[in-house]
């Protein structure tokens, strides 16, 4: 695989900074972004495609008497692509209206370089060795039981990497590594279909392991063949990370970021050093976890990665703040502006959203339950309300658990409450910390969530 | 560029031995905006040319995509797209086959009244700005208002080793706005998008209206009681049915899902609803937001009947999938640009509106509740669904009554269509954005409807 090299991408974003400022406008950033990716496909129980994607490009953010221009190309070659994306950028920021509240682009500090993030054995992987990687995931799920069928899932293989600079003399180059098996099964009885279940496994080196990836997708699947009803109730519940994260993504991550919390779309306003989750909850926001999937050295406008406390012991002691957001609340950035590539602006967005996990085993979690269920996969979460937390969401399949055992599985239960209400409700957090997405979190126990059998 | 993707093709098939090769390309241009409380975050403005192409080697598919049309970067990619598939084919057990369909030559060119590109930057912030306006000002306890917007325009390319050679113009104006009110603690949000394929004649109709729309529902929310949860009879407005028929039955009624397993699998002829259900699924509308000529696979688009008085009459098919169920393909093969392949989309999705007045439709309900708006939704291939509801009130003796707050149903499609017991005959189309990996944008609808049983989700 032939990447782009530093000097070459840095050398981009600095020509661009130069041209810009050359064009009269007041402050310039360039973003030089690369990634390619190559994955095997599987469909409906067989490996049938392979995809390869190159995919580069430039985003230029400049602005003009405080008013914000920006411009980005896929098309990287050549000085007239660079020339046109500038004027693109200026010319948007003409047009557009000054914000008075913009205080200028980030200022220079050092870095602390994130590690255990590349990997060369992830880049040199062919297609051959990903076949096989997916191969060994598809025969585990099929050794578990012959009602298994694995419909969609795959193993893939990212090189990333990002050339920072501005006219504030802010420069970076970062470069990551990803490799990604997963595998979504059924599993087929008769007229009977299951739900989906889905497992995956990540991470920032080559070691992923497909095998526990293909039974534990199959266990879950044959698991959900018999199900039976649950009633109506107020009960516990143990949230796996798959469902914690459906939850969180669009409630309580919102929730925290400063630009929400400045427009009054949040009801942490004002709450910081006050008690908004049990004393159970701690999260950190950490942008430099080793091997997280969300680490990297600096953030989308070259502001450094650095470990946030968000939430000690149920208190809430900080949001996450980009440059924009932070001096306008006289405040230091947490390095958590974000970017879809070279395609956007910054934006607020969590790095690693950690959730310190605590002392007990899964078992032991599940053994303290004399009656509540066990969540996987929700359905819906993201119609969630986004300002207050309101979520009325369907949990399907999940497993009964009484007197400390899971018994059966269940489908289509609805949870309805307010997520908020739901951290505050938080006994105890157990000791399997995962990473998926941006959340890094154990499983946990809430109790007191209304849940409405079928 | 019509030549360098013939040229693509023809390098597959006969160096590397593909059965089939397509290639796509795509110039394109967004323009794009966000308004936070009226403050202009940036104006952008950017451009996505590329190509993608996929090859069929001994039964396997090889994709790749470059941001280039450099001949050099695309040849390297052809060869590598061939020796990706020809290692993968090593591992299939049912080799991949296609359906015939019509070689074809086309150049589809759009003449819209108010093309987005000729619209200055100024004009598009100033729209955006008196929706804002239209919406903060309607009552002080609206306190945060989001507009973004989007227009995409350009070229796409279509060319594959049978001889089809597709010249599309591409253009879509899309705009979302949303808002938030909190008065003593309590926050409601509320959200509605314009879609179109037309033009930017779309904003024609005064920003007030929508605007307004956006901040009456939030300010009405307000006062809203939390749903008490259980089994509830219902009506569902032509916005909160067309994400039910979308999620509930057009995901089911996609044939890639169906031959995973999904409930419809072995359906086809039989009945699964009541005789008042008739759904389509139709790229023809002119100026809807899921309309096109020719899909990404070059196939003509269509008007396809899935479900005629409750009888699954036909699912939505790729070439690849029509060939297993022995049919033509449906034109539903959409990528979302040319980083991804195409896969099996919807597009204007939408139930037949029958002869009911609301009025009717609501007379002999004691109790229920009046579906109004929808938030979101989601499908599983075992039949159950969910649709998160931003807009919803009681029904109490026939009446609407009291607004109810952050409400959803879910149930079991295969149960529910058959409780489908009275239909509308009004009739209206929404835009929207379906994510299946990718984004497609779609349009859902149909009349207002009565279904005797779903599950309320509520915490009262």
């Amino acid at each position: 695989m032939v990447v782009l090299e530093k000097d070459l991408m840095l050398g981009l974003a600095e020509n661009v900074i130069k041209k810009a400022l050359k064009k009269g406008v007041n402050e310039a950033e360039a973003y030089v972004y690369e990634s390619q990716a190559t994955s095997v496909g599987v469909e409906r129980g067989q490996i049938s495609k392979t995809n390869t994607i190159i995919d580069r490009g430039l985003g230029v953010r400049v602005v003009i008497n405080k008013a914000i221009g920006f411009a980005y190309t896929n098309i990287i070659e050549g000085e007239k692509a660079i020339e046109n994306t500038v004027l693109g950028a200026s010319s948007a920021a003409k047009a557009s209206k000054p914000d008075q509240d913009w205080n200028g682009l980030p200022e220079k500090k050092a870095y602390v370089t994130a590690e255990k993030i590349y990997d060369r054995k992830i880049l040199e992987l062919r297609s051959e060795g990903l076949v096989d990687i997916a191969s060994s995931m598809l025969d585990s799920a099929a050794s578990v039981n012959k009602h298994v069928f694995p419909i969609e899932g795959g193993v893939g293989a990212a090189y990333l990497s990002s050339a920072l600079a501005n006219s504030n003399g802010v420069e970076g180059f970062d470069r990551g590594t990803i490799i990604e098996c997963s595998l979504a099964t059924v599993a087929k009885e008769r007229n009977t279909v299951t739900p989906v279940c889905f497992e995956f496994n990540a991470g920032r080196e080559c070691n992923v392991d497909p095998v526990w990836v293909g039974k534990e997708a199959a266990r879950l699947a044959v698991s959900s063949l018999r199900t039976k009803r649950i009633k109506t109730e107020t009960t516990k519940l143990i949230l796996t990370q798959f469902a914690l994260q459906g939850l969180l993504q669009y409630t309580l991550i919102n929730a925290i970021k400063a630009d929400n919390v400045q427009r009054r779309q949040s009801p942490f306003q004002g709450k910081i050093n006050e008690k908004v989750a049990s004393e159970n909850v701690t999260i950190y926001d950490d942008g430099l976890l080793l091997s997280g999937l969300r680490t990297w050295t600096f953030d989308g406008e070259g502001t450094p990665h650095q470990k946030t406390t968000l939430v000690e012991k149920g208190i809430l002691r900080n949001f996450l703040y980009d440059n924009y957001a932070a001096k306008k609340d006289g405040k230091e950035s947490t390095g958590n502006a974000s970017r879809a590539g070279y395609l956007s602006t910054p934006s607020i967005e969590a790095t690693n959203f950690h959730i310190a996990p605590g002392n007990k085993t899964p078992d032991q979690l599940i053994n303290e339950v004399d009656n509540g269920l066990i969540i996987y996969y929700l359905q819906g979460a993201h119609s969630s309300n986004p300002v207050s937390g309101e979520f009325s969401v369907v949990a399907t399949p999940a497993w009964k658990i009484s007197k400390g055992d899971i018994k059966h599985a269940t489908r289509g239960v609805m949870l309805a409450g307010n997520i908020f209400e739901v951290l505050k409700n938080v006994t105890t957090t157990a000791n399997n910390q995962r990473q998926m997405g941006q959340l890094v979190a154990p499983w946990i126990l809430v109790e007191n969530v209304r849940v409405i059998g079928k | 560029m019509e030549d360098i993707l013939s040229n693509v093709n023809e390098v597959a098939v006969q160096k590397f031995g593909a059965e089939y090769s397509e290639t796509r390309a795509q110039k394109l241009h967004k323009t794009m905006l966000t308004l936070k409380e009226g403050r202009v975050e940036a104006a952008k403005q950017g451009i996505e040319n590329g190509i993608a192409l996929r090859v069929l080697v001994e039964g396997a598919w090889g994709f790749a995509s470059v941001g280039s049309v450099d001949n050099e970067v695309v040849m390297n990619a052809v060869s590598n797209a061939c020796n990706m598939a020809k290692n993968a084919s090593s591992r299939v057990k049912a080799p991949i086959k296609l359906a015939e369909t019509r070689i074809l030559k086309d150049n589809v060119q759009i003449k819209p009244k108010k093309r987005p590109s000729t619209i200055l930057m100024e004009d598009k912030i100033n729209t955006a700005l008196s929706i804002n306006k239209a919406v903060l000002g309607y009552d002080k306890r609206l306190k945060v208002c989001t507009v973004d917007y989007l227009d995409l325009t350009g070229t796409s390319y279509f060319a594959n080793s049978e001889g089809t050679q597709i010249k599309q113009d591409k253009l879509y104006v899309w705009s979302r706005i949303t808002a938030t009110a909190s008065s003593k603690g309590v926050f409601t949000f509320s959200r509605e998008e314009i879609g179109s394929t037309e033009g930017y004649d779309v904003f024609d109709s005064a920003p007030e209206v929508i605007g307004e729309k956006v901040a009456s529902r939030a300010i009405k929310q307000l006062v809203a009681k939390s749903p008490k949860g259980g089994k509830s009879q219902v009506v569902l407005g032509p916005n909160v049915l067309g994400v039910f028929v979308h999620e509930a039955f057009g995901h089911l009624a996609e044939a890639d899902l169906a031959l995973s397993g999904g409930v419809l699998q072995n359906r086809l002829g039989k009945k699964i609803g009541s005789d008042l259900v008739t759904f389509y699924d139709d790229g023809t509308i002119k100026g809807a937001f899921g309309s096109f000529k020719y899909d990404d696979e070059g196939v003509p688009t269509r008007k396809t009947l899935l479900i005629k008085d409750g009888v699954v009459k036909g699912l939505m098919h790729n070439r690849e999938t029509a060939q297993k169920f022995n049919v033509e393909p449906t034109g539903n093969a959409r990528a979302q640009n040319f980083r991804v392949e195409p896969i099996i989309r919807m597009r204007n999705t939408f139930m037949a509106p029958r002869d009911h007045s609301l009025e009717e439709l609501m007379e002999d309900i004691h109790s229920g509740y009046y579906l109004k708006s929808f938030r979101g939704g989601q499908a599983n291939l075992d039949g159950t669904f969910q649709v998160g509801i931003q807009e919803a009130y009681e029904i109490r003796n026939g009446e609407i009554g009291a607004p109810v707050r952050d409400v959803s149903i879910s149930g079991s499609t295969l149960e529910t269509l058959f409780k489908v017991d009275a239909v509308g005959k009004d009739f209206e189309l929404w835009p929207g954005r379906c994510g299946k990996g990718q984004t497609a944008f779609v349009c859902d609808g149909g009349p207002h409807i009565r279904v005797k049983e779903v599950i309320v989700g509520g915490s009262a």
